[in-house]
């Protein structure tokens, strides 16, 4: 094996390292906030159980889709797009909420 | 033609833009997606918030074991998949292969643990229907959406596994260059199964386990 092959080859998992290294850390963080969730849900919080069920899942999803799915780098539009089926969410059960809430029967 | 050209695509003048015009598409799609679910979830939680009780009741019999297992193996599949599209935009081509097969694995180690589970439901007879175990009645409801929801999910999972393994098989038949554009759909969209799930996990599972 020549010199110049063992100098590609260790560019080349050096390069894989850094491929790992971000999305390991996010994935680290995502375990350990899996891990409060499951414990938390053996709390006697009351009705702050699914609250705080709920806040850890929107914050692993919000890690998930800003650093996984790269939505950090991507373009204004593509942000807006991933945006919208948010907003258009957040229409829909304050609708249905409105609705259902607003009912004295 | 070298590889970087043929995996550019009439009419993208550059690989960037054609990687960015894909995951537009896929962001799109699961706009729609997204709203798909939510209709699920506006109904779990319209019924959630009459039925609070018998919500409890029903999620102490989901089996929270098997739906932890498969959430650490969504969330590393999540992981291989991330570093499956970067070694193709990185063209480390063995690197990619590796990836995708780890992620169609980590997927249908997700199918085989809910395959399992379902096993385990229904011999409790946890389906809705003249059988069913638990009381009050409204602890059906709970079990309807489970049964809707981590199914319509698993179809979902199904799909994404069956593409990544296409996209496996035309990488490694060198039938296109990994460093095209089609990672990027097939990652976006990877995702967003494993989002919904972390949606799903705590409505179904970690209910009434204090």
């Amino acid at each position: 094996m020549s010199q110049s092959d063992t100098g590609d080859r260790r560019r080349d998992s050096a390069a894989a390292w850094r491929l790992w290294k971000g999305p390991g850390l996010t994935w680290l963080a995502l375990v350990a906030l899996f891990a409060v969730s499951l414990g938390s849900a053996y709390l006697p919080l009351g009705a702050g159980n699914v609250a705080t069920n709920l806040v850890i899942a929107a914050v692993m999803i919000a890690l998930l889709v800003t650093f996984l799915m790269d939505l950090k780098n991507a373009q204004t539009i593509i942000r807006i797009v991933a945006a919208s089926g948010l907003l258009w969410t957040v229409f829909m059960f304050a609708l249905t909420f409105n609705d259902y809430l607003s009912r004295h029967y | 033609m070298s590889d970087l050209a043929g995996a550019l695509r009439e009419p993208w003048p550059d690989l960037q833009l054609q990687r960015a015009g894909v995951g537009l598409g896929m962001w799109i799609f699961l706009a729609s997606e997204v709203l798909f679910f939510a209709a699920l979830f506006c109904g779990y939680a319209v019924y959630r918030s009459f039925n609070a009780g018998a919500f409890r009741i029903a999620g102490e019999h989901t089996e929270i074991v098997y739906g932890s297992i498969n959430t650490v193996l969504l969330l590393t599949s999540s992981l291989t998949m991330t570093v499956a599209l970067r070694a193709a935009t990185a063209q480390l081509r063995k690197l990619t292969l590796y990836c995708l097969a780890a992620t169609a694995a980590l997927g249908v180690a997700f199918l085989v643990c809910k395959g399992l589970e379902y096993h385990e439901d229904l011999k409790e007879h946890l389906f809705p229907g003249p059988h069913f175990p638990l009381s009050p009645p409204a602890t059906q409801i709970f079990w309807g959406f489970y049964w809707i929801m981590t199914g319509i999910h698993a179809v979902h999972l199904t799909g994404g596994i069956a593409v990544v393994l296409v996209v496996f098989t035309l990488f490694k038949r060198r039938v296109i260059p990994v460093q095209g554009s089609i990672m990027e759909g097939v990652a976006i969209y990877w995702h967003f199964v494993d989002s919904v799930w972390l949606v799903l996990y705590p409505l179904l599972y970690l209910v009434g386990r204090s």
